[in-house]
C-alpha cells in the first residue's frame, strides 16, 4: 500500500521534479522578480515583522504573531508554513509534513476542508486524536453554530432558507463529520422538496439524518421508512392493500440496502404488501390498520405476516446489505470501486457491531487504504464540498444569503436531488456548464467586497506574516491544495503575477491576492478532494 | 477576443524568455480521434434532437387504444375516456393534453414507433436508463450510443458544438472518453466572468485559467477530463454568447423548463454552430401515485415545447435539417395500483417529429391480451430505432456503433 506522501515525492513529469525546478528557477532569477513584486505589493498597513514570521517557520513553537488568534497549541516544527523571508533559498515550496497532509486529506473527506485554525488545532492534536474528535462529536460544543443560525430568522419550510441554513451549518459547524454524514444520507436515502412541496418535511428529514448520522443502520432505516418526506417522495402514504404501490419497496432494496441482483420482482411486490398502511396524517406518520395487508408474505426466502419493520430486519441481515452500505461508505470517504478485500473487513465490522455506521466509518478513517495514494486527491469534489470548503478554508464570513442556490447550477440542488438515486457524482460533476459555474463561483467569492461575503485576503496572508506574492502563492497552495500545486501550473501563476503589474502597477496588493486566490481555486487540482 | 492556448504560449515566450523550458509540458494531451472516421452523407437531415422523458412514461396513456375494451377493463380509473382522446385513426389516439402534437400529426410530420423495448427488461429506472443510453443491455459500453458517434466523427474536439446537451448534467448517451460535449444550463452564466472592478485584467486572468488546465500533469486523476472540458467550455462559451446576441426566436415558447431548453438548442442550431446532436430532458414521469393530473401536465409541457421548437426551426428554415426523437426508460404497468398511479412497466412508444419525417404509425402494437406478468411484450427493439436515427437522420452507418446490424424503419424521407 502506497502512503500519502508518495505523490509528493514523485517526479512531476519528464524527470523535472520540484527540487530541479527550484534550482533552475533560482538560476533564472525568478526570485529576484518576486522580490521586487513583493516589495511593491507590501503596502498594507500592519505587516508582521519578517523576523517573526521567519522564526515561526523554523523552530520556535509559538503560533504566528497574530493577536487575534487565541490558539495556544504550539505548531509542530515541521509545519509547512511558507516563509516570508525573501531570499532565493526561502522561495522554495513548503515541504509537506506527511501528518499534516493526512490531516488535510482527512478533513476534506470527513469534513469540508481545513482552515488555518483547523490546521493549528488538529496538527497539535495529531492525526489519531483528530479522527476521534471527528467521530465523537457528541462531546463537541456546537452552540456557536446554533446561535449564529438562530440570529438569521430563517423560515425552514422554504427551500432557499433551508439551503442557506444547511450550507451555513456545514461551513461553521464544529462537528464536520456529523454534517458530512447528513450529506451522505441525503444523497443515499433521498427525498426532494420538489415532491414534498413547501412545509417542514425536508427540514425534518435533515434533522433525522443528523440525529442518526453515525447510528445503527437498521434503526435509521425504520425511522426513514416512517419519515414524512420519504412517505411522500416514494408514495408509501398511498400504499394500500387493495393494490400495493411498489415504489418504496423497490428503492429500499435497489438503492438503500442491497442493490440489484439480490432480490426478485416477487420480493418487490411482497415487500410492498408489508408496507401497506404506512401513511401520513397531518404531516405525521400514521399506521392505518385498515389498509395494511396482514396476510403471509414470502420475502427473500422467509414466510411470515411481515410488516415494514420485519422487512428491514430481514434486509439488514442479508449479506448483500452489509457489503452494499460499506461499499457506499468507503466510496464516499475513500475512493471509487474499492476491491472486495477492502470491503470484506468493513462488512464484518458492520455485522459484529450490530450495524453500527460509526464503527464502519471509524474503521475506514483509520485504514491504510484511506491514506493511500489511491485515495489522495482522487475524487472530484461535489458542488457542496467545493462551495462549503472554499468558504471554510478561507475563513470567509457570510450570512449565507449568497449561498442559496449556489450549488444548484453546479449540479447539486440540495433538498432536490435529480431522482431517487441521488447525484451520480464522480466525473458526472464535471461538464462545460458546471465547470464554468465553478469558476464563476470562485470569482464571486474572491471579488466580493461587500458584507454578504467577507473575504479578506490581506488579513489572511498578513496574519501568516506573508509579504510577497510568491510567498502568498505558496501559502494559498498550502492552504487550498496541501502544497500540491504541480510545477507547471506554478509557473503559469508566476507568469500571471508578473503580468499583474501591467494592470495594477505596484499598487493593489489586495486585488493581486484576490486574483491569485481565484486562480489557485480554479486549478484542476482544487476540483479534487 | 479569444486567444488560443498555443498562441498564448508563443507570445509568452517572447515576453518571458526565462520560461523557455516550459512549453513542452503544455501540449494538449488528447488529440482528435483518427480511426473510424466518417462524414455525414448528403441529403440527410443531419441533426438529431433527443428528448428524454425521465421516470418511465406511461405509453399506454400517451398513445391510447381508445376503442379496445381491454384497455378500459385493465386500466380502470386511469383509463382516458374515449371522447377525450385525440384520434389518430380508428384504433389509437393521443392523450388529450397533446393537442399540439396532434396538429403536427395532421400536418404529416409526426411518426410514432409502437412497442419499443428490449428483451428481459429491467424494472429499475437506473439500469434501464443505462441500457437505453449505452444501447447495450449488458452494460459493457462506458460510452453512450451518441458518444460513440462523436468519437467517429472526423473533426471532434476542435469543433465544440457537434453535440450539445441542455441541463445540469451531461447524459450518459452523449458521453465518451475522447470528446467533451458542451452542456449548457444557463446562458447568462455560460462564460468566464471577470472581476467587475478590474475588467482590463480579465483577459490575462482567463488566459491563466486556460493555461492552468493545459499545464496540469495528464497522469493525474481526471486531468484529461478537466482539461478537455475546460477547452470545450471556453470555446463553446464564446460561440454561444455570440449566437445569443444574434438569435431572434421564430416562435413564442411557453414558460416551461423544457421549452427553455429547446429554445437554447434552437439558438445554437439556427446560428449554424454545427450541432449534430442535441439533448434535452423532462423529468417526473415516475407516476406511482396521483397520475392523471401529473401525467397530463407533463405531456402538455412536452407537446407544447416541441411544437414551439419545431415552429422556430421552420421560421429559420432549419426544419428539414432537424429530427426530434423522444424516449423513456420504460412504460408503466398496464393495471393501476391503489394510489391512482402505475408501477414500473416495459415497452412504450417513441415519437419522431420533423419536416423530413414521414408521419404515421410504425412497428407493431403490443398486445393487451398477451401480457407478461402484467406488462407489455416489446415488439420493436430500441436499437432498430437507433439504427434508423444513425442511418436516416445522421447519415452514418450504425453497425459498428450498435455492435451488430439492426433493421431500420422507413421513417425518414
Amino acid at each position: 500500500m502506497q502512503d500519502l506522501d508518495l505523490p509528493v515525492e514523485q517526479p512531476v513529469t519528464e524527470g523535472l521534479n520540484r527540487r530541479n525546478f527550484l534550482l533552475r528557477a533560482g538560476a533564472l532569477g525568478l526570485s529576484a522578480i518576486s522580490f521586487e513584486l513583493l516589495l511593491s505589493a507590501c503596502n498594507t498597513p500592519t505587516p508582521i515583522p519578517i523576523a517573526t514570521a521567519a522564526a515561526t517557520a523554523t523552530a520556535t513553537p509559538t503560533p504566528t504573531a497574530s493577536p487575534s488568534r487565541a490558539t495556544s497549541t504550539p505548531l509542530p516544527t515541521s509545519t509547512p508554513r511558507p516563509t516570508a523571508t525573501p531570499t532565493p533559498k526561502q522561495a522554495s515550496l513548503p515541504t509537506p509534513d506527511p501528518e499534516l497532509t493526512k490531516i488535510g486529506h482527512l478533513l476534506r473527506r470527513a469534513g469540508f476542508g481545513a482552515s488555518q485554525a483547523d490546521y493549528d488545532m488538529f496538527s497539535a492534536m495529531g492525526l489519531s486524536a483528530t479522527v476521534d474528535y471527528l467521530l465523537d462529536y457528541d462531546f463537541v460544543d456546537n452552540s456557536g453554530l446554533d446561535s449564529r443560525l438562530a440570529s438569521l430568522g430563517l423560515d425552514l419550510n422554504r427551500l432557499g432558507d433551508l439551503q442557506q441554513w444547511w450550507l451555513l451549518r456545514m461551513v461553521y459547524t464544529k462537528r464536520p463529520l456529523q454534517e458530512k454524514m447528513v450529506l451522505f444520507w441525503h444523497s443515499l436515502l433521498t427525498s426532494s422538496f420538489r415532491r414534498t412541496g413547501q412545509g417542514p418535511f425536508m427540514h425534518t428529514q435533515n434533522e433525522l439524518f443528523r440525529a442518526h448520522a453515525l447510528g445503527k443502520y437498521d434503526v435509521l432505516l425504520k425511522a426513514v421508512s416512517r419519515d414524512p418526506a420519504m412517505l411522500i417522495w416514494l408514495d408509501s402514504r398511498s400504499n394500500n392493500k387493495r393494490a400495493p404501490n411498489e415504489n418504496y419497496s423497490r428503492e429500499l432494496m435497489e438503492l438503500f440496502t442491497m442493490g440489484l441482483g439480490n432480490y426478485t420482482e416477487v420480493d418487490v411486490r411482497e415487500s410492498a404488501r408489508a408496507f401497506t398502511g404506512w401513511g401520513l396524517q397531518k404531516r405525521e406518520f400514521i399506521f392505518r390498520s385498515g389498509q395494511h395487508d396482514y396476510d403471509d408474505k414470502r420475502f427473500l426466502g422467509q414466510v411470515g405476516k411481515f410488516d415494514g419493520d420485519d422487512i428491514v430486519d430481514i434486509i439488514i441481515d442479508h449479506p448483500a446489505t452489509a457489503e452494499f452500505i460499506c461499499r457506499k461508505l468507503f466510496a464516499f470517504f475513500g475512493y471509487d470501486d474499492p476491491g472486495s478485500e477492502v470491503i470484506a473487513p468493513l462488512a464484518e465490522e458492520f455485522k459484529s457491531s450490530g450495524y453500527s455506521v460509526k464503527a464502519v466509518v471509524r474503521k475506514i478513517l483509520t485504514s491504510p487504504e484511506f491514506y493511500s495514494a489511491r485515495a489522495y486527491r482522487t475524487k472530484i469534489k461535489s458542488p457542496t464540498e467545493l462551495v462549503v470548503g472554499a468558504f471554510h478554508s478561507l475563513a470567509v464570513e457570510t450570512d449565507g444569503r449568497a449561498m442559496r442556490g449556489l450549488t444548484d447550477n453546479m449540479g447539486q440542488s440540495l433538498f432536490a436531488p435529480p431522482d431517487v438515486a441521488g447525484w451520480e457524482g464522480g466525473e458526472a460533476w464535471i461538464n462545460s456548464s458546471t465547470l464554468l459555474e465553478r469558476l464563476n463561483f470562485f470569482n464571486k467569492l474572491t471579488t466580493s467586497r461587500n458584507q454578504s461575503i467577507q473575504f479578506d485576503p490581506s488579513k489572511l496572508v498578513f496574519e501568516e506574516g506573508i509579504s510577497s506574492p510568491e510567498a502568498a502563492l505558496d501559502y494559498l497552495a498550502f492552504l487550498l491544495l496541501d502544497g500540491s500545486l504541480p510545477e507547471e501550473e506554478r509557473r503559469v501563476l508566476q507568469l500571471y503575477l508578473i503580468s499583474l503589474n501591467d494592470h495594477f502597477g505596484a499598487q493593489h496588493a489586495d486585488e493581486k491576492l484576490r486574483s491569485l486566490a481565484y486562480l489557485v481555486m480554479s486549478s484542476p487540482e482544487y476540483q479534487l478532494a | 477576443m479569444s486567444i488560443s492556448r498555443r498562441q498564448f504560449l508563443h507570445s509568452s515566450l517572447l515576453v518571458a524568455p526565462t520560461f523557455a523550458f516550459m512549453p513542452i509540458v503544455l501540449k494538449r494531451a488528447v488529440a482528435a480521434s483518427t480511426s473510424e472516421s466518417f462524414g455525414a452523407q448528403a441529403n440527410m437531415p443531419g441533426t438529431l434532437v433527443v428528448v428524454q422523458m425521465k421516470g418511465g412514461n406511461d405509453g399506454l396513456n400517451t398513445l391510447v387504444p381508445y376503442t379496445d375494451n381491454r384497455y378500459y377493463d385493465l386500466r380502470g380509473t386511469l383509463a382516458l375516456p374515449q371522447s377525450s382522446v385525440l384520434p389518430l385513426d380508428s384504433e389509437v389516439g393521443l392523450h388529450p393534453a397533446m393537442a399540439k402534437m396532434k396538429e403536427v400529426w395532421d400536418g404529416g410530420h409526426l411518426a410514432i414507433v409502437e412497442g419499443v423495448g428490449y428483451p428481459s427488461p429491467s424494472f429499475s429506472h437506473f439500469e434501464s436508463m443505462d441500457i437505453w443510453q449505452s444501447a447495450d443491455p449488458d452494460s459493457n459500453f462506458k460510452e453512450g450510443w451518441l458518444g460513440r458517434y462523436f468519437e467517429g466523427l472526423q473533426v471532434t474536439q476542435s469543433e465544440p458544438f457537434q453535440g450539445m446537451a441542455i441541463g445540469g448534467k451531461l447524459p450518459l448517451s452523449l458521453r465518451s472518453s475522447k470528446v467533451s460535449v458542451p452542456t449548457v444550463q444557463n446562458i447568462r452564466n455560460y462564460q468566464i466572468k471577470a472581476d467587475s472592478k478590474f475588467p482590463d485584467a480579465a483577459q490575462d486572468r482567463v488566459q491563466a485559467v486556460l493555461n492552468l488546465f493545459a499545464a496540469s500533469p495528464k497522469d493525474a486523476p481526471y486531468s484529461v477530463l478537466l482539461d478537455n472540458t475546460m477547452d470545450a467550455a471556453y470555446r463553446s462559451s464564446l460561440a454561444l454568447q455570440a449566437a445569443h446576441t444574434r438569435y431572434q426566436p421564430g416562435a413564442v415558447y411557453p414558460d416551461t423548463k423544457l421549452a427553455d431548453a429547446l429554445k437554447l438548442l434552437a439558438e445554437a442550431i439556427t446560428n449554424d454552430l454545427g450541432v449534430k446532436v442535441g439533448h434535452v430532458s423532462i423529468g417526473g414521469f415516475d407516476t406511482h401515485a396521483t397520475q392523471p393530473d401529473r401525467h397530463a401536465a407533463l405531456l402538455s409541457e412536452l407537446s407544447e415545447a416541441m411544437a414551439s421548437f419545431y415552429l422556430d426551426l421552420k421560421v429559420h428554415g432549419k426544419d428539414k435539417e432537424v429530427v426530434i426523437m423522444t424516449w423513456s426508460e420504460f412504460g408503466r404497468r398496464v393495471t393501476t395500483n391503489a394510489s391512482d398511479g402505475t408501477d414500473h412497466g416495459t415497452a412504450g412508444p417513441m415519437f419522431f417529429l420533423g419536416t423530413s419525417v414521414k408521419g404515421g404509425l410504425y412497428g407493431e402494437r403490443p398486445s393487451l391480451s398477451n401480457l407478461g406478468d402484467g406488462n407489455f411484450r416489446f415488439t420493436t427493439d430500441f436499437r432498430s430505432v437507433y439504427a434508423t436515427a444513425f442511418e436516416q437522420v445522421l447519415g452514418v452507418p450504425s453497425d459498428a456503433m450498435l455492435g451488430r446490424r439492426y433493421d431500420t424503419l422507413p421513417i425518414i424521407g
